[in-house]
């Protein structure tokens, strides 16, 4: 019997890189968001290998929920193809052995920069978002020890009055992506830059998102089947981007999230944003098989909710 | 065997890397020594904000990402969340410091005396263009005090304490004795193991003196340099004094696991400076202490702890302002993400802009437009 024998043998790093304690951390703090719709909860948030503000919240999540059954998917801006989603994807699986893939509906995990997919989500999938900036009321008190007061009294009166601002000042409500959200009726959470086209497709899911901040040190959650309402007033409505009059340049669909495209002489074309929706309708039109979910918009722009965007007649009709 | 979805950006991202490393000169392990031999405080500098003592790995770091300190204080963080915590040193005295350099601002002399050590500070600060020409060794031509090549090494370094072989006693312990400050209260030292540790617990404000001390002997040496100036030069309330400023080998002392007898493991290098400041009542103390040689830093942070409380609206007198916004590795990695694409956040806020204009109100849309959301 030799020494070499009775060692463990020699392993770079831990499964999914974080050490044993990190992961448990991880997933202890994962539980209690998942108990506390919509509430940040701190943790210790390690150093990995990429830099910080590149999804290394986003990472440290996947990196202790997956196991190597697991099929992941990654997502940067809706492209599955992009740099920075290619880098992380390569990471996940060099440290986990997980399968990778495009397809919303074989993943059971999806981290992603910035976008809901345009296929609906099922039960049983977790969409992991990476945040950059996890306090919505940012805006309105930059210090976070007040900040935390202000959730634990859920006193969001300074949001609304910065609301009725906007609509005094510019006749409407002009936040951009980050469309504060209140959960659960409780606490307002910023469901990360997603544009406002994705922020209805937390409200009520079958699937569970997990939104993590790796340089904030926060992390929370939006559990399945939890209420996720965008902040509006009773007779001024949230409205998501205007994809009216729009059609994707590589497939001919309509009313999914658009990428525009300058061109060089002025004006812009268009394409669905999510690289991995596009893939499959082109494998469609070219007669290979392909399974197509249902998607969140249909191609007449009709959320799946009915009820749930108060303004999508207007946003329909052009306004 | 993971199948892998998309290839594009995988091959652009290898390609990358490649082209970065064939504008250098090739790697070996002989540069890696070299850096550790011959550039000790910039390695002292990656080691302290890295916070891991590891001079070979931190040369290696440097080495690996051809000179760009934020890159190589990532790799030495990166590495070391990864290592298991083996076991917790005993804490180190100042008294048990060997300590090579040692000032006190506040008196001409000191119990102990003042130790001038290894200093460049009154070297006249001019290139020498001989060693170019090749003129002469290493060590010739200059004056003793302009002379930076003999590094020190820890083979070359004493093994007692340079000057009077009994301990340098703290200057802040004469001034407790003599009543100018309150006396340390009488508590037994807490375990190492029991300390709050910024690297595996969430910081919450007002943080415990721990993760405020932690924070900044890890803390960027330029940010924290930026705000503790900010306060020496005019915003702060206080015009402090370094009492003492200390450049020390410290003795990692751990316990035996089998027969508890207490053991130095080696040694390392810490800088350390404590500062007074002077009211009308009370004398009042700041503390920072880093691994590695790093004057400007502990300086500097020293003053901000002092300052970090002070009841002004300076952010520099801000623990939260603070410790957020000199932490090196979240500071440099939010500031490049800016390259990342955010096209999909952009066009929201633009959505939002055109519907403004279209309805014809006033103004156009600024801060709220999203542009500060696209992160």
């Amino acid at each position: 019997m030799k020494l070499a024998q009775l060692a463990h043998p020699r392993q770079d790093y831990s499964y999914g890189f974080l050490d044993e304690f990190g992961k448990r951390e991880l997933r202890r703090r994962m539980l209690k968001a998942v108990a506390i719709p919509g509430h940040q909860v701190p943790y210790a948030s390690r150093e990995l290998p990429i830099a910080r503000g590149w999804g290394t919240g986003g990472l440290q999540v996947t990196l202790s929920l997956v196991g190597p059954g697991d099929t992941v998917k990654v997502i940067d801006q809706g492209a599955d193809d992009s740099v920075n989603a290619a880098n992380l994807r390569r990471f996940i699986a060099r440290m986990t052995g997980v399968s990778t893939t495009a397809d919303t509906l074989a993943a059971t995990v999806i981290q992603s920069r910035h976008r809901v997919p345009e296929e609906r989500l099922r039960e049983g999938q977790a969409l992991v978002l990476q945040v950059p900036d996890p306090e919505p009321l940012r805006r309105v008190q930059p210090d976070s020890s007040k900040a935390l007061e202000m959730h634990a009294d859920a006193d969001y009166a300074q949001m609304w009055l910065s609301l009725y601002e906007q609509l005094v000042r510019f006749g409407r409500f002009v936040q951009g992506a980050s469309y504060p959200v209140l959960v659960h009726g409780r606490y307002l959470m910023s469901p990360s830059p997603i544009p406002r086209w994705d922020t209805p497709d937390l409200h009520q899911a079958a699937h569970l998102t997990l939104l993590s901040a790796g340089r904030e040190k926060r992390l929370y959650a939006v559990p399945p089947y939890t209420d996720v309402r965008p902040i509006e007033f009773e007779d001024v409505f949230f409205q998501v981007e205007q994809m009216v009059g729009r059609v994707c340049a590589v497939t001919g669909a309509r009313n999914k999230f658009m990428d525009a495209l300058p061109l060089a002489g002025g004006g812009s074309i268009f394409r669905i944003s999510d690289t991995g929706y596009v893939a499959k309708l082109l494998d469609a039109a070219r007669g290979k098989p392909a399974t197509i979910g249902p998607t969140y918009y249909d191609d007449e722009g009709r959320f799946f909710q009915p009820g749930v965007l108060r303004d999508e007649g207007q946003a329909r009709n052009g306004r | 065997m993971a199948y892998v979805a998309a290839r594009g950006g995988e091959q652009a991202i290898l390609r990358a890397e490649a082209l970065h490393g064939r504008l250098r000169a090739p790697l070996s392990a002989a540069i890696v020594r070299q850096i550790e031999a011959h550039l000790p405080y910039l390695v002292d500098r990656v080691m302290g904000e890295g916070s891991l003592y590891a001079p070979e790995l931190a040369a290696l770091a440097l080495a690996q990402s051809g000179g760009d300190l934020y890159e190589a204080v990532l790799l030495l963080r990166a590495y070391r969340s990864t290592q298991p915590r083996i076991a917790y040193a005993e804490p180190v005295g100042q008294e048990q410091l060997h300590t090579l350099r040692r000032i006190s601002a506040a008196f001409k002399d000191i119990p102990g005396g003042q130790i001038l050590g290894p200093t460049l500070d009154y070297s006249h600060r001019l290139l020498r263009l001989d060693l170019l020409d090749g003129l002469g060794g290493p060590e010739h031509g200059g004056a003793p005090s302009s002379s930076t090549d003999g590094a020190v090494t820890p083979a070359e370094l004493p093994q007692t304490p340079p000057g009077p072989s009994s301990p340098l006693p703290a200057v802040a312990d004469w001034q407790r004795a003599s009543g100018l400050l309150a006396t340390l209260p009488d508590a037994p030292a807490p375990d190492p193991a029991e300390l709050p540790d910024v690297t595996r617990d969430p910081v919450h404000f007002p943080a415990p003196r721990a993760h405020r001390l932690q924070s900044l002997a890890r803390a960027d040496t330029g940010g924290a340099l930026a705000l503790g100036y900010a306060s020496m030069r005019g915003y702060g309330l206080a015009h402090p004094t370094v009492n003492e400023l200390r450049l020390a080998h410290a003795d990692v002392l751990l316990r035996h696991p089998i027969t508890g007898a207490t053991f130095s493991a080696g040694r390392v290098r810490v800088s350390q400076c404590e500062v007074v400041n002077t009211s009308a009542v009370e004398l009042r103390l700041g503390y920072a202490a880093t691994l590695g040689w790093n004057e400007v830093k502990v300086i500097a942070a020293a003053m901000l702890d002092l300052e970090m409380d002070a009841p002004t609206p300076h952010p520099a007198h801000r623990e939260e302002f603070v410790l957020y916004h000199t932490e090196p590795v979240e500071s440099s990695g939010f500031c490049i993400h800016y390259k990342l694409p955010h096209y999909v956040t952009f066009q929201s806020g633009l959505d939002a802009l055109r519907a403004v204009r279209a309805e014809g109100s006033e103004g156009s849309v600024q801060a709220q437009s999203g542009a500060e959301e696209q992160a």
